[in-house]
């Protein structure tokens, strides 16, 4: 009963308003529109093939949205000026309690309303969700209290960032599938690059994978986005788009300087500080025959270092390797013997962006 | 012990009695004040940090808080806010007006409920001592994720152990309220005739007991994993960091009902007050909170979207559907105004403040309800966006709502009108500039809890929005103790009904008596304050 007494009364009131017109009859819809523009303006289109379906999932939901606001909210101002009780009026509104039939409508608006939206989102959750069975470049990414390390797993390099000081670069090939493996050295993080309209947690003793396209060459600041202690906020690393000339030519070039990296040898006392989670150098070289000792120092308070030695940074196999050990304090250790060749060291506590290379030489 | 309540003041015991008095009360109505007045100074503390962490964030850069006492900060105004300021605020009105509510003399177990109360502040203290330990307070965010919680120092104990201690205290509170609901209600008080707000707290209490115990045995988990050597989260002896996340959420989840269903049942009982009508559709409200009741225990796992280990399209459909029963407690509420004769007293400004500002709480919701969507905000400065929409625009608007209506009840004097528009429009002012903007700053990839942010990423302006935002409801709620304080020297002048209201604790004096009622008028609907003044009936202590 009630249900009908508002329709009525909603019946008259745009009768009496409705002469205005063709203003208050396009009011809304424009408000709508400007509404659904104003709220996806704001978000980003996505720079990857699943990251524009994912806007566009954004949009629907927008303009889903935008006639309830408005309706609530208006119709919550219009009672307000409508109904607002003036001195002469009696004390009370009419007693109306709700009828069942208002109730089922008040259920079933809702209920379709949700019916849509989940159907809308299933599909585009599948596009997001699905893994290209070819990617072209495949990059384990590591993630650790506070910077990345990605390893090219296809060309056989890693690049890293330093803590605090220089972020991790990531460059990837446009219009091709990228599959990326997460990995975490210590607690929880979350790949995220906002362009990409997409993240996804770094969970210690699990595996995530997720592959994409990008389609828009360019450079995306992305960061950790899991609160994962004090230097959270600087976990930040950089995505960079290129064509795929330019992508050949950047994995070349990281090759090569991997290769060049040299430094005359020093002698039986070698020496290496940890400080703000970086070596102080990235290359060591010593004299083959002769016994070498290493002192490492670890000048992060409260933070674990330690110092190993393998063949490469894919770890097949292991010569040296010190106990983890926080600092700030020194130790040494006596090395082994090696023959002559190019070998590569790591704190194992935060792999490649804490590596360099160890050199022993002919003479 | 109780003679102290409404004697003149000549009569008034010495300051050290009334003290003892208050220490060892048992009296529902004084447990409820102490309840209140223990969340808003817990509510100052949370405030303070707020502001802190706006003032940092305003500029980017490092200002004045080096990251430690920013994580500190923002993990303690999480805590804090939702452990020891909402749902305690709500339990204090529940405390104070279930019994009148319903017609009965006190809650169920007076010493339990004593308890209850006395278990807050311990464990509040306790959680805010970390301050004081070596390495400072907790500071690994409300949720506590494991690993990360499992290296913190002594304040991340400290933590554990006070949050165990405020969880047993919500338990005790929770069984306290249902068994008062069920078994002391006044005759013919049947239980569709129960006030709106008592439905929501029996509701509510229904979670707390179901819900809490679950994180009582995460966080002994956690203390276990930290201080006793075993294994429970630790992936690299057997254990499982996400069994943390799945512990934690399925109680975190029915928190948030929580702390809203009790602030939704005082609008429901506010908005029918001021429009001079019924609320409209009472059985579909009383459907809607036991449908969210039971719907919250199903959508945990849509907090875990992200962690690629969850069954999204289980989690989004149930999270989905929890917007039908809320859908129609908004129908409800509009088709309540509808032809009203609405008086914009502050305790309707501040109701029709919550359904405006809730509704942009549980529309921007929907965006993270689809995990395609939600991989894009979740953890980012949207989420902030949307849990304080639903928390300060939804329920700390309610409880400002229940305030003003309230006052006069508890106190016998009414708040100033004037002060009370100030305050709501300042408040609605600085709430939104603080945070609306902050859905942009999520849609432009801002991560949430983060103490520093690099220029040139579009974040600066509307970071200096929010904080100016901040201030502004700061000066809002300074109005408000204001007002309060000032009220609180001046003479009881409220009469037992000032509003025309419509339920039993209007039936009685304000402050009503230790045994809170005389006489009870006859309870023959939902409304028998309502009924008892059509029919011309005079109620105790109407002038």
């Amino acid at each position: 009963m009630g249900q009908r007494v508002a329709n009525a009364s909603r019946h008259v009131t745009r009768r009496r308003v409705g002469r205005p017109g063709v203003r208050s009859r396009w009011a809304l819809p424009t408000g709508f529109l400007l509404l659904a523009l104003f709220s996806t303006g704001c978000a980003q289109a996505g720079a990857t093939v699943q990251g524009e379906k994912v806007h566009g999932l954004y949009v629907v939901i927008a303009i889903m949205a935008a006639p309830i606001f408005i309706g609530v909210e208006g119709l919550l101002l219009w009672s307000v000026f409508r109904f607002r009780k003036r001195q002469r009026d009696g004390g009370l509104g009419p007693q109306t309690f709700g009828t069942t039939r208002a109730l089922v409508i008040f259920f079933a608006i809702p209920s379709v309303i949700v019916a849509t939206l989940f159907a809308l989102g299933e599909q585009t959750l599948a596009t997001v969700q699905k893994q290209d069975p070819s990617p072209v470049v495949i990059i384990r990414a590591e993630g650790f209290q506070w910077e990345w390390t990605f390893y090219y797993l296809n060309e056989g390099f890693v690049v890293s960032g330093k803590t605090l000081h220089v972020p991790a670069l990531m460059v990837i090939p446009v219009d091709e599938p990228v599959k990326i493996q997460l990995h975490s050295r210590d607690v929880i993080h979350s790949f995220f690059v906002p362009a990409f309209l997409f993240k996804r947690d770094v969970i210690p003793g699990r595996t995530n994978t997720f592959t994409f396209t990008a389609n828009k060459i360019g450079t995306f600041p992305a960061q950790c986005a899991e609160f994962c202690g004090l230097w959270h906020s600087k976990m930040t690393f950089i995505v960079k788009v290129v064509n795929s000339t330019d992508y050949t030519a950047w994995t070349e070039q990281q090759i090569k300087a991997v290769q060049s990296i040299s430094c005359p040898p020093h002698g039986p006392a070698l020496s290496i500080v940890a400080k703000d989670i970086s070596w102080n150098t990235n290359c060591l070289a010593v004299r083959a025959g002769s016994p070498i000792s290493i002192s490492v120092t670890n000048r992060d308070a409260g933070i674990d270092h330690n110092f190993a030695i393998y063949d490469s940074f894919s770890q097949t196999k292991k010569f040296f390797q010190t106990g983890r050990f926080p600092g700030v304090s020194t130790r040494t250790d006596q090395l082994p013997p090696l023959p002559s060749g190019r070998y590569y060291f790591q704190c194992d506590v935060h792999g490649p962006s804490m590596s360099g290379v160890f050199i022993v030489g002919g003479k | 012990m109780a003679v102290t309540e409404a004697r003149p003041a000549a009569l008034a015991p010495r300051p050290a009695a009334r003290l003892i008095s208050w220490l060892t009360t048992t009296d529902h109505k004084k447990i409820g004040i102490l309840y209140l007045v223990n969340s808003f100074i817990f509510f100052v503390i949370g405030g303070v940090f707020a502001l802190l962490m706006r003032t940092e964030l305003a500029r980017p850069g490092t200002q004045i808080f080096h990251p430690n006492a920013y994580n500190q900060l923002f993990t303690l105004h999480g805590t804090l806010m939702i452990f020891l300021v909402i749902f305690p605020m709500l339990a204090g009105f529940g405390n104070y007006f279930v019994p009148l509510q319903i017609g009965a003399l006190d809650m169920a177990f007076p010493r339990i409920n004593a308890l209850s109360f006395w278990l807050l502040p311990v464990g509040g203290l306790t959680i805010l001592s970390g301050f004081l330990a070596q390495g400072g307070a907790a500071a690994a965010g409300w949720t506590s994720y494991v690993p990360l919680s499992v290296q913190g120092k002594a304040g991340q104990d400290l933590w554990t152990v006070g949050l165990l201690i405020v969880g047993t205290s919500s338990i005790l509170g929770g069984i306290n309220f249902i068994v008062t609901i069920l078994r002391l209600r006044a005759p013919g008080m049947t239980m569709m005739r129960l006030p709106i707000f008592v439905w929501s707290i029996l509701a509510q209490s229904l979670l707390v007991v179901l819900a809490t115990p679950v994180l009582t045995a995460g966080l002994i988990m956690l203390f276990a994993d930290r201080r006793l050597g075993t294994s429970f989260f630790d992936p690299t002896h057997g254990g499982n960091v996400l069994l943390w996340q799945h512990t934690f959420w399925f109680f975190a989840h029915p928190e948030v009902y929580i702390l809203i269903l009790a602030a939704w049942g005082a609008v429901s009982e506010i908005l029918p007050v001021f429009s001079g009508k019924p609320l409209f559709g009472y059985p579909g409200v009383v459907l809607s909170f036991l449908m969210i009741t039971a719907l919250s225990f199903t959508v945990w796992a849509h907090h875990m979207f992200a962690t690629g280990a969850v069954e999204l399209p289980f989690f989004s459909i149930t999270t989905e559907m929890i917007s039908i029963p809320t859908g129609v407690l908004f129908f409800n509420w509009l088709a309540t105004l509808w032809k009203g004769k609405i008086r914009l007293e502050p305790p309707m400004l501040f109701a029709l403040g919550f359904i405006a500002m809730f509704l942009i709480g549980g529309i921007d919701g929907v965006w993270m309800a689809s995990p395609a969507v939600d991989f894009a905000i979740t953890d980012t400065y949207w989420v902030v966006a949307h849990i304080h929409y639903v928390l300060f625009g939804g329920t700390v608007f309610g409880i400002m709502a229940a305030m003003y209506y309230w006052f006069p009840k508890i106190t016998g004097r009414m708040l100033s009108k004037r002060l009370g528009q100030w305050h709501f429009w300042l408040q609605f002012a600085g709430f939104n500039l603080t945070f609306f903007p902050m859905h942009v700053l999520g849609l432009r990839g801002m991560p949430r809890r983060i103490a520093d942010y690099a220029p040139g990423r579009g974040w600066s302006f509307l970071n200096l929005v929010a904080t100016a935002g901040a201030f502004l409801i700061a000066v809002s709620i300074a109005i408000f103790f204001d007002n309060v304080f000032v009220t609180l020297r001046k003479p009881r002048t409220a009469s037992a009904d000032p509003w025309g209201a419509n339920t039993l604790e209007w039936a009685t004096s304000s402050p009503p008596p230790p045994h809170n009622f005389d006489a009870l008028p006859p309870i023959r609907s939902a409304r028998p304050v309502f009924d008892a003044r059509q029919a011309g009936l005079s109620l105790e202590g109407q002038p």
